[in-house]
């Protein structure tokens, strides 16, 4: 029920190319105006913890790692990071007692709710917290194996960058969870594998199996592969393919679009030494 | 420069006056959801039969809710040049009773009340209904309503809120009738500023400063929307303005708009408050049809129209930048601000979001100027606030009081205390989200500072009464699973550290507790509320941290020392 946060105005939401001081922790650097501060301080090599930022998606906000301590004028306010812009002579401060103490209560709250994140545990090693004192979720059926932290990075790529929106949140509070509608197979999927390569925790499970890639954890879709003409290595998702060829222009000669990546540089490849030896 | 009334709405203004004082005598139930509930269809019904039998010339009509919830159903009755005399907690069988007391020329005398010979709605009508039946106590004379302050709810339970000409005969849209004729819309934002109204949704935020920075946004559109979500369990005061004075809202919101500089308003309004729904549109409708809402109201240039969207009944749809998800058709998660929505709202375009109380406030303001309003409550805190007094408190209803009222004042002197001569051990503020004050602090004043300096929050206006047999760790308890069952769930200290709380709450009840837990209890609190990413997470564990500190006693006893 706050409203009122005064120190902001609408310029600093606007990207610039304005340079602009910031202080980290009492020392200087430069920044572009409106630049998040937690890209600002990823840049100058601050280590502030965070799991749900991803320069390429809109600021969300949601995992309360990347809180720091905004100075502005006498009083001082906890913020997140990743959705602070960089204005001149804006002051923070990373780790604050403050600071340090809450986040080493959101890391054992993150210890009970992924229990089996390797991720999650090292993280949270490395800011001194080796144990929960709360209930560890375990949930021997859940198909991200206990290691989400809701962090909503899969969910926004795929949405976001992809357009697929093959995943979202189900249910509310505790209970929430990313599942595919009904958590069953959803054909949309491509199978690009976008959602695993930004799992902070490497929770999604997939599996290539002959010609399917199965998205174990997206309520185990399947989606044909692409064999190579060449070798027979099923090395693309089919629906994946399509979309991308579509959008090459001018389009790839058939034969080299066909072929897997392998075979089309050894293709190039030979193409090349021949051309060259030809010439000689 | 004075200005008439177009001769339309001036002949409405006359019937408005003759439905409220006609020749025949004229009978009203209360109606709001809080009076049909408890049998006021029923009798509304029950009258109406009888009257159409019987054939005499008496009017019916329904009203809203004048605010004594306990006491309903609430009838009244208005012989031409007598009182108006309220009769409370009627039902069907008292109807023949008072039908021939009322044929008879006189009330029933065993269900009377208290009279009302003269009621001043505050916009320059005041309405005189006569001398006559002494024996009963006039309305200052009952402890519940003469120490109220009513502005807000100066017309519930008087006017038909489903006849726009009651509320033109009570003054209705004459602010905003001279607002829009002889006022620059600068002039009807810096009276709102100067009257330091602040935000009744919870924050108390400068409604001026947030109508200044929307209008001084530059866009091609903007809009307004009136947050009429209402979802803290106990609060009821929303719905009661809206289903009893629901043309009060809409005037407010076209002082709002054209202050602002916009054509476009809604109210998110939750679905559980159909009857307050089907009014507004109704209301929505009359005033159109008078060329009140739409193109050029009051045959002036200024244009705007208000739309109704429903909310599917998510506390944390309240949120601001959930709500306009949610209108959007998203699903109502919060996403953190900036941008405001005055920065970037629904549609992405600048927007002003105000609860349904703070639209209301407008009108007088304009009507009666700045001047007036600010003598009305304390420093930094002016106008009313309308409290919704529950729990175990003997008069349960909806209070008016000026902000900077104490609470011994709203839970002794007008609630009476507790209810069933049980002594009264705390209240809660704000609704689910407040602290839980003990008795000891009953001298603090309600205003926003006040309450926020002892660990409570003005929320949206909830009072809930506790007497002595409560047990405040299991009301903690409550609280927190209520607020769980909110929770959206998007970031972790609210939607994983509001469940372990609940937990923790559930093992020390269960008397299987320790001292350390007591003590993560507190430190688990402190990070939920420093850094949740919305109002919901931020103000949830005020119900254990001030019964941590406030009632420590009782989680000691019930822990392993
Ligand atoms: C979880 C949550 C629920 C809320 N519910 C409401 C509500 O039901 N009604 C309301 O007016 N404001 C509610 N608010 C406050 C709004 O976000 C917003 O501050 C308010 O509507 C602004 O209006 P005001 O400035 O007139 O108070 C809620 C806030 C939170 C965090
Ligand atoms: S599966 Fe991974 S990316 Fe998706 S919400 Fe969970 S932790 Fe985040
Ligand atoms: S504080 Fe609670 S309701 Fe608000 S965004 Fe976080 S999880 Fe959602
Ligand atoms: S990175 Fe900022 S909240 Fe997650």
């Amino acid at each position: 029920m706050t409203d009122n946060t005064v120190c902001s105005t609408e310029e600093l939401l606007k990207k610039s190319s304005e340079d602009v001081t910031v202080i980290i922790n009492g020392r200087e650097y430069p920044a572009k105006k409106g630049e998040v501060m937690l890209g600002v301080a990823i840049r100058e090599g601050i280590e502030i913890p965070h799991l749900c930022y991803e320069a390429s998606l809109s600021p969300y906000g949601a995992c309360r790692l990347c809180m720091v301590e905004k100075r502005c004028r006498d009083r001082s306010e906890m913020v997140t990071s990743c959705t602070l812009r960089a204005e001149d002579g804006l002051e923070v401060v990373t780790d604050s007692p403050e600071i340090l103490r809450h986040r080493r209560m959101i890391l054992e709250l993150y210890l009970a709710e992924a229990p089996k994140s390797e991720v999650i545990k090292s993280l949270a090693a490395r800011y001194g917290v080796t144990k929960t004192r709360f209930f560890k979720k375990t949930d021997k059926d859940d198909p991200l194996g206990n290691k989400c932290i809701l962090c909503g990075l899969c969910v926004r790529v795929c949405n976001e960058i992809i357009g697929a929106g093959v995943i979202s949140f189900v249910n509310r509070g505790p209970y929430t969870v990313v599942s595919t509608p009904f958590s069953g197979e959803n054909s949309d999927c491509l199978g690009c594998k976008a959602c695993v390569s930004v799992c902070p925790t490497h929770a999604i499970v997939t599996g290539d199996s002959g010609d399917e890639r199965i998205m174990k954890s997206w309520g185990e879709t399947k989606v044909k592969m692409r064999e190579c003409p060449v070798c027979g290595n099923y090395y693309l998702p089919d629906l994946l393919a399509e979309k991308v060829y579509a959008k090459i222009n001018p389009p790839l000669s058939k034969n080299i679009q066909e072929m897997c990546p392998k075979c089309r540089s050894r293709n190039i490849a030979i193409k090349e030494i021949s051309a060259s030896s030809n010439r000689r | 420069m004075k200005t008439e009334l177009p001769v339309g709405i001036i002949n409405r203004e006359n019937s408005g006056l003759k439905k409220l004082k006609p020749d025949i005598p004229r009978i009203t139930v209360g109606l709001a959801t809080c009076g049909a509930a408890v049998g006021g269809t029923a009798i509304y019904e029950r009258l109406r039969e009888s009257i159409q039998k019987r054939n005499p010339d008496l009017s019916l009509v329904p009203t809203g809710c004048i605010g004594y919830c306990r006491e309903e159903p609430i009838v009244t009755v208005a012989h031409p040049g007598k009182p108006l005399v309220l009769l409370n907690r009627v039902s069907v069988k008292d109807c023949d009773d008072i039908l021939n007391a009322v044929l008879s020329g006189t009330v029933p005398h065993d269900k009377a009340l208290c009279r009302i010979e003269e009621w001043d709605h505050l916009m320059g009508h005041n309405i005189t209904y006569g001398r006559g039946f002494d024996e009963i106590p006039l309305y200052d004379e009952i402890p519940f309503f003469g120490q109220q302050k009513k502005v807000i709810l100066r017309d519930a339970g008087i006017i038909n809120p489903e006849d726009i000409d009651e509320f033109l005969a009570v003054g209705g849209y004459s602010a905003a009738y001279n607002a829009l004729r002889n006022m620059e819309p600068d002039t009807v934002l810096e009276e709102v500023e100067k009257s330091g109204l602040r935000g009744r949704g919870g924050a108390g935020f400068p409604a001026g400063l947030k109508w200044r920075i929307t209008k001084e946004k530059k866009s091609d559109k903007k809009y307004i929307i009136c947050n009429a979500d209402e979802g803290d369990p106990g609060a009821y005061m929303n719905r009661n303005e809206m289903e009893s004075d629901p043309h009060m809202l809409i005037e407010g919101m076209i002082l709002g708009a054209y202050a602002i500089g916009t054509d476009e308003g809604l109210i998110y309004i939750r679905a559980e408050y159909p009857l307050a729904i089907r009014r507004l549109k109704h209301a929505i409708a009359e005033a159109r049809e008078l060329g009140i809402l739409g193109e050029n109201i009051f045959g002036t240039d200024f244009s705007f129209d208000i739309q109704i969207a429903t909310g599917a009944g998510a506390f944390v749809c309240g949120e601001s930048t959930a709500l306009v998800a949610s209108i959007e058709g998203r699903t109502g998660r919060p996403h953190p601000r900036p941008p405001r929505l005055t920065d970037s709202g629904l549609w992405g375009k600048p927007t002003d979001l105000n609860n349904v109380e703070t639209w209301c406030n407008v009108p007088v303001i304009i009507k009666n100027g700045s001047e007036w309003y600010r003598n009305i409550g304390a420093e930094k805190n002016s106008g009313t606030k309308v409290f919704s007094l529950v729990g175990d408190v003997e008069k349960v209803g909806l209070v008016e009081v000026p902000l900077g009222t104490t609470l011994k004042r709203i839970v002794f002197d007008i609630g009476n205390g507790g209810a069933d001569g049980k002594a009264v051990k705390a209240v809660q503020t704000g609704g689910p989200s407040g602290g839980c004050i003990p008795l000891r602090l009953f001298d603090t004043t309600v205003d926003f500072e006040s309450l926020n300096a002892i660990g409570s929050i003005m929320g949206s206006g909830g009072i809930v009464v506790m007497d002595e047999d409560t047990n405040m760790v299991d009301i903690a308890r409550y609280f927190i699973s209520f607020a769980t069952g909110e929770s959206c769930g998007k970031c972790i200290p609210c939607r994983e550290g509001l469940k372990h709380t609940l937990i923790l709450l559930n093992r020390i009840l269960a008397g299987k507790g320790t001292a350390e837990d007591l003590d993560t209890l507190k430190s688990l609190s402190e990070t939920i509320a420093a850094t949740s990413l919305c109002g919901l997470g931020q103000t949830a564990p005020n119900p254990v941290l001030t019964t941590l500190e406030y009632f420590r006693g009782e989680y000691d006893s019930l822990v392993k020392l």
